[in-house]
């Protein structure tokens, strides 16, 4: 199933983002960043439906939750996109 | 009859029952945060974040400004090396306990001291902005004083530091539980607690907020970064090396929950009442009370009798208080009782006034014994 991902450099702005995106009505699921697109090794990222992917974006902006970077997941395959 | 216990400054030894619980817990469905995906280390993850979370509503904190630490004194390690080099001024008030003394000192830091009248805004405040003008490079002030229960004008002390554009450290030691607390509102650089005291956590866990910039004092994983030779820049990862007291973070978070519950600002009220009560039964039993207008619910007294055997005959009757100098010699010196130290009754959320009735019936009788 697609989806997209949205990195974060450590697990507690990853975390912030999650209760960000649960009140915005997004679903978002933590995860460990696969380690092919990790920053400088471990990080955490925030899996979002392609649906919201426009909200999340929004939601996280607005309350200055600091994501790095944004991935297209396509099965394994991870494509990196520009919101 | 069970222990009367009044030594609330020392730690909050009874806790609400969800503490207990929440470690428990913690003990047996947690593993470490950060370091895996699988569930227990999701659980840690949750509890730590919750934590993180609740205590940043409480003190007007984002959560990443939340840093865990193992108790107050390493937070405001971490913030005096933050903050201050060696040779510099640095402002503290008369009250200050020897876990911000001790750090200035070894940084070799130069205390400037201000506001040494118990009770006193106005000196307080006057001296302290004496000491701004002098061109200090930072100010430490405690926001009650552990040993008398002096509430010192903190959001005033504050305004006073953004003034001066003079960085600044609070203390919030005995304040954090019963007083309000806003890293926001303050405009602080650093707020230090500990968790095990008015926050109603276990002993190993403390609460330091920070909005300026922080310096590690322990290097170590973080489990983020783990190419980089450095500490992360960012908070909380920054001050968090190694693992954390995940247990003790899940006890923390139950006590933050009883004090949403309750409101800190009404048990400190409540606290400051039977204080009150004693130090005017302590009066009328002709000890020497310390207390003003300016007071929590904790009150020191001194004495013809030697604090210590005054504490320890005390604490044969059940009840529980604590003597000396309660690690505090510069607040005894501004006090005049250096010599003799004090005995500290503080109340906690727990107290009742049956305890504080009992406990003045129990020093009437040593008076007269």
């Amino acid at each position: 199933m697609n989806g997209y991902l949205f990195t974060f450099r450590s697990i507690t702005p990853a975390q912030r983002g999650e209760a960000v995106l649960r009140r915005r009505g997004v679903d978002a699921a933590l995860r460990r960043t696969p380690r092919s697109i990790a920053d400088k090794g471990c990080g955490y990222a925030l899996r979002v439906s392609t649906l919201q992917l426009n909200r999340a974006v929004s939601a996280l902006r607005e309350q200055n939750v600091p994501f790095q970077r944004v991935y297209l997941q396509t099965g394994e395959q991870l494509e990196e996109v520009w919101v | 009859m069970g222990m009367i216990y009044l030594d609330n400054g020392a730690t909050s030894f009874q806790k609400p029952r969800e503490v207990e619980m929440a470690m428990h817990w913690a003990l047996s469905h947690c593993a470490s945060v950060g370091r895996g995906g699988y569930r227990q280390a999701e659980n840690a993850a949750k509890i730590v974040y919750a934590c993180r979370e609740l205590a940043g509503e409480l003190f007007d904190a984002l959560p990443e400004q939340v840093v865990f630490t193992m108790n107050c004194t390493h937070g405001l390690n971490i913030a005096i090396r933050s903050l201050v080099r060696p040779g510099d001024r640095v402002a503290v008030s008369g009250f200050e306990h020897n876990a911000v003394m001790r750090p200035l000192y070894a940084l070799g830091a130069r205390p400037v001291i201000f506001g040494r009248k118990l009770f006193d805004w106005e000196n307080t405040l006057q001296e302290l902005e004496k000491a701004l003008q002098s061109g200090v490079k930072a100010a430490v002030f405690t926001q009650v004083s552990n040993v008398f229960g002096y509430v010192l004008p903190v959001e005033q002390m504050g305004a006073l530091c953004r003034r001066y554009r003079v960085p600044f450290i609070v203390d919030a030691a005995q304040g954090a539980g019963s007083c309000r607390v806003s890293l926001k509102e303050w405009g602080a650089d650093f707020v230090a607690m500990p968790g095990h005291k008015g926050l109603l956590g276990p002993q190993g866990t403390g609460i330091l907020l920070c909005a300026g910039n922080a310096e590690p004092l322990l290097y170590g994983g973080t489990g983020s970064h783990s190419e980089e030779h450095a500490m992360p820049g960012e908070l909380p990862d920054r001050l968090e090396a190694g693992t954390l007291n995940v247990t003790g973070i899940a006890g923390l978070l139950e006590g933050l929950r009883y004090l949403k519950r309750n409101g800190a600002e009404n048990i400190g009220s409540r606290e400051k009442e039977l204080a009150a009560v004693l130090s005017r039964g302590m009066a009328q039993l002709d000890y020497q009370v310390f207390s003003g207008e300016h007071q929590s619910g904790t009150v020191s007294m001194g004495g013809n009798e030697d604090c210590e055997l005054l504490a320890e005959r005390l604490g044969a009757m059940g009840v529980a208080v604590r003597a000396g100098l309660h690690c505090a010699p510069l607040a005894h010196d501004s006090a005049g009782t250096l010599k003799t130290g004090t005995v500290r009754f503080s109340t906690g959320p727990f107290t009742t006034r049956r305890d504080v009735e009992r406990t003045l019936e129990i020093l009437g009788k040593i008076r007269v014994s």
